[in-house]
C-alpha cells in the first residue's frame, strides 16, 4: 500500500512503529477493559465491548489505537492510567477528533504521576480514519507526523 | 400548614413520587393489591448462587457493563461514526489551536513552580495540561465543596490510589471538606448474604484503603456519603453560579441544571485534583456559551411520563449536548422559586438517565431551572436541533429496553429503589405504599427483598419522623442501604445469581436489572412474580 502521512497536535510525544489497531467508532474505554477492571486479568486485554464489532475479542495490549475519540464511563480515564499500570494500556492514542476529558485526564494522570508515557496525538482528521486500517504499519515521530503503511 | 405536616397529613397514595404509577414494562397488571394472592416469604426458585472466585481468569461475564449502549457507540449506515465529536464536558468544548496557553495569575504560577511544594506544582500542572487541552483560558477558584465518584476499591485502581497517597503524604487535603460517592458493598445489609458478602469483599479488595484515603484528604464521615450529594440532609450544594469540582455524572447533571452550579464533567481523579488545588479550569460548562441547549426537546405526551425512561429518550438522542425541555414543568411542584422536594426526585431520575443513555451533563427544563427561569427560550442555541416526544415516541423507547436477565423467563430475586440515592420524599413514598399493600393483603413481609438506597442521614430522619412506619416496614423485609446500586450489581458473578427489578433507569442502563413503573414494582414485592 502507498505510504500516508497525517499530522496532529502533539499531546504526549514519542517515537513508534507498529501496527495499528483501529476502532471506527469512538472507542468505549471502561466498556473494553471488563475483564481486566473486573476480573483480574493481567496478562492480556481482550476487548470487552460487544457494541465494538471491529475490536471485540481482540487483544488491545500495547495496542496503537486509531479511533475518533473516546467515550463512556467517567472511570474511562483512571481506567487508561490502570490499564497501562499493569502492562495492559496501550502505546499509543491515534485520535482523528479531538481529544475528550476522559482519555485527556488519563493520559496526563499516567505521565505526570506514575512516569508512564501512552504517547497521544489528536485532531489527525477524518482522512487518517478513512485510511488506516487494521493491521496496517504506522510510524509515530516526536513531531507529530503519523504514517501510515 | 408546614410542608412536614402536609405531609404526614396525607394519606400515602396521595403523595407525589419519582415515577408516579408509570407502567413501564409492557404488563397487563396494573391494579393494585390484589387481595389473596399469596404470603410469605417465596422461595426465589431458580436461583443458583454457585461459586465465585477472584482468581477465575475466565470471562464469562460482564455484569455491569454489559450491554451499555447509547447511539454515541454506534457507526452509522453511511459506515461512519455516529456523534464522535463528543469531548467529554457536556458542551463541545474545542481546543484553541496547537500552543493554546492559558493565563495564569502569578500566584498560580508560582505554585507551578514549586512554592507550596514539588507535589502541589504537579497537582497544578496537571490541572492545567488539561484544561489548555480544551481551550481554557484561566483558572476558576473552586467555591462550595468538591464531591469525589473515586468510590471503587478495585485491583486496578492503585495507581490512582498511589497518586492520592503521595498528595497525602505531602500533607494536602481538599480546599473543603467533601462528599463522596456510596460506597459499592454494604456488610450490614445486602451484605447478609453470604456469597453477596464474599463478592463485595473480593470485589473491592481496597475499599478500606480508598476509605482511609479520602479521610486523609478530608472527606465527611461515611454517613453522609452519596451520589445524591445535593440531598438536604446531605447538603453539598452552593448558591447558583458557584463553580465547584464535582464528579458523578449524576450529580454533576443535577448540580448544573437544577442548582445552577458551573461544572464540568470530569473524568474520575481530576475532581479530586482540582479539589486539592482549589482550582478548575474555565472551559466547557463553565462558560455561558458552553450551556447554550443545542437541542430543543418538545414533550408532548398525554400523562406524566415515567421520568428515567423520559430521560432515556433524550440522552439517547443528544448524547452529550445541552438540551432545553419544554412541556414537563405541567409536572413539576415549585416552590419558592425552586422545584419543590417532590420534584427533586422527579428531575434526579430524569436527570440522571441523561447522563447514563447518554453523556449530557446540563439540561434546561422551561419555566424550572434557574437559568431557564431567567434566559427561557433564549437559551437554545442558534441552528439547535428540535425533538419531540410523544406517546408513540415513548412507547418505541420503553420498547428498547430489552430482558438481559441470565434466565430471562425466571422468577424477580429482588427490587432495587433507588439509584441515585433515594430522596426522603422517596422512602417516605415507598414506605408507606409498601406498608399499605401489605397491610391490604394481610401480608407480614414482602416476598423478596426490597433494597432501598439512600445515604445513613436520610433514613435517619425517617426514623426521627416516622419511627413506627420504619420499624414496620424493616419487619416486613424492606433493607435500608448505603450501596451504589450500579457498583454493586457490576460484581463479578451478580448476574448469575440476581434477578432484579428497578424503578431507575439509570440502573437499568448499567446493569441486568430490568425496569417497572410503581404499581408493577410493589406488586413484584409482594409476589415474587412478574405482573402477568
Amino acid at each position: 500500500m502507498a505510504k500516508k502521512t497525517f499530522t496532529g497536535r502533539v499531546i504526549l510525544s514519542g517515537e513508534i512503529t507498529g501496527k495499528a489497531t483501529v476502532s471506527k467508532q469512538p472507542f468505549n474505554t471502561s466498556g473494553s477493559y471488563v475483564e481486566n477492571m473486573f476480573g483480574g486479568r493481567t496478562d492480556a486485554a481482550p476487548c470487552t465491548d460487544a457494541a465494538n464489532k471491529e475490536l471485540f475479542g481482540k487483544d488491545l495490549a500495547g495496542a496503537i489505537l486509531c479511533t475518533p475519540t473516546t467515550v463512556g464511563s467517567t472511570m474511562g480515564g483512571m481506567a487508561l492510567m490502570g490499564m497501562k499500570s499493569i502492562g495492559v494500556g496501550p502505546e499509543a492514542l491515534l485520535f482523528s477528533k479531538p481529544i475528550d476529558t476522559l482519555a485527556a485526564a488519563g493520559v496526563l494522570m499516567a505521565e505526570i504521576w506514575k512516569e508512564q508515557r501512552i504517547v497521544t496525538i489528536d485532531m489527525l482528521g477524518d482522512e487518517f480514519l478513512e485510511t488506516v486500517k487494521m493491521g496496517d504499519p504506522i510510524s509515530i515521530k516526536e513531531d507529530g507526523t503519523v504514517q501510515v503503511g | 400548614m408546614n410542608r412536614r405536616e402536609l405531609l404526614k397529613s396525607l394519606p400515602a397514595g396521595a403523595l407525589v413520587p419519582t415515577a408516579i404509577s408509570a407502567t413501564v414494562m409492557p404488563s397487563a397488571a396494573t391494579e393494585k393489591q390484589a387481595p389473596g394472592a399469596g404470603s410469605g416469604r417465596a422461595q426465589t426458585s431458580g436461583t443458583n448462587p454457585g461459586v465465585y472466585k477472584v482468581s477465575n481468569k475466565t470471562f464469562d461475564n460482564p455484569g455491569a457493563y454489559d450491554g451499555i449502549h447509547c447511539d454515541q457507540f454506534g457507526i452509522g449506515t453511511d459506515g461512519k461514526p455516529i456523534a464522535d465529536n463528543l469531548t467529554g464536558t457536556g458542551s463541545d468544548a474545542a481546543p484553541k489551536g496547537q500552543s493554546h496557553k492559558m493565563t495564569l495569575t502569578q500566584e498560580e504560577q508560582d505554585i507551578l513552580s514549586g512554592s507550596q511544594g514539588e507535589v502541589m506544582a504537579k497537582v497544578l500542572k496537571t490541572i492545567v495540561m488539561h484544561g489548555e487541552l480544551f481551550g481554557a483560558e484561566r483558572l476558576a477558584d473552586c467555591g462550595g465543596a468538591p464531591h469525589s465518584s473515586l468510590y471503587t476499591g478495585s485491583p486496578w485502581v492503585v495507581p490512582v490510589l498511589e497518586m492520592f497517597e503521595e498528595i497525602a503524604d505531602a500533607g494536602l487535603k481538599a480546599h473543603a471538606p467533601y462528599t463522596v460517592n456510596p460506597m459499592p458493598l454494604d456488610l450490614y445489609s445486602v451484605g447478609q448474604d453470604p456469597a453477596k458478602r464474599n463478592m463485595m469483599l473480593e470485589g473491592y479488595p481496597l475499599q478500606g484503603r480508598l476509605i482511609q484515603l479520602h479521610t486523609r484528604l478530608g472527606a465527611r464521615p461515611l454517613d453522609v456519603w452519596s451520589c445524591a450529594c445535593y440531598l438536604p440532609e446531605v447538603g453539598n450544594t452552593a448558591e447558583p453560579g458557584t463553580v465547584v469540582s464535582w464528579a458523578e455524572s449524576s450529580a454533576v447533571n443535577y448540580g448544573n441544571s437544577v442548582l445552577g452550579l458551573r461544572i464540568n464533567r470530569m473524568a474520575t481523579g481530576m475532581e479530586l485534583l482540582c479539589a486539592v488545588a482549589g482550582k478548575v479550569p474555565v472551559f466547557g460548562m463553565l462558560t455561558d456559551e458552553g450551556r447554550k441547549a443545542k437541542w430543543h426537546i418538545d414533550v408532548k405526551l398525554s400523562k406524566e411520563p415515567h421520568w428515567g425512561a423520559l430521560g432515556g429518550a433524550i440522552g439517547t438522542k443528544v448524547v452529550e449536548q445541552v438540551p432545553y425541555i419544554t412541556g414537563i414543568d405541567q409536572w413539576i411542584g415549585m416552590q419558592d422559586g425552586k422545584p419543590d422536594l417532590v420534584a427533586m426526585g422527579k428531575l434526579k431520575a430524569m436527570g440522571s438517565s441523561t447522563a447514563s443513555s447518554g453523556a449530557v451533563g446540563l439540561y434546561h427544563v422551561e419555566n424550572v431551572t434557574p437559568e431557564a427561569q431567567v434566559q427561557a427560550r433564549a437559551l437554545l442555541a442558534e441552528g439547535h436541533q428540535t425533538y419531540v416526544i410523544d406517546d408513540a415516541e415513548m412507547e418505541r423507547v420503553l420498547g428498547t429496553f430489552e430482558n438481559r436477565w441470565k434466565d430471562p423467563n425466571g422468577d424477580p430475586t429482588a427490587v432495587y429503589i433507588g439509584c441515585p440515592h433515594n430522596t426522603y420524599d422517596e422512602i417516605l413514598y415507598w414506605a408507606k405504599r409498601l406498608n399499605s399493600a401489605l397491610r391490604l393483603k394481610g401480608q407480614k413481609q414482602v416476598a423478596i427483598p426490597v433494597i432501598m438506597a439512600c445515604p445513613i442521614v436520610v433514613r435517619n430522619r425517617l426514623l426521627d419522623e416516622y419511627p413506627l412506619l420504619l420499624r414496620d416496614i424493616l419487619r416486613a423485609g424492606v433493607k435500608f442501604t448505603t450501596i451504589c446500586t450500579p457498583g454493586y450489581q457490576g460484581l463479578k458473578g451478580m448476574a448469575d445469581i440476581d434477578r432484579g427489578v428497578t424503578n431507575s433507569n439509570k440502573a437499568r442502563h448499567y446493569s441486568g436489572l430490568r425496569l417497572f413503573g410503581d404499581d408493577d414494582l410493589i406488586q413484584i414485592a409482594l409476589t415474587g412474580k412478574l405482573p402477568a
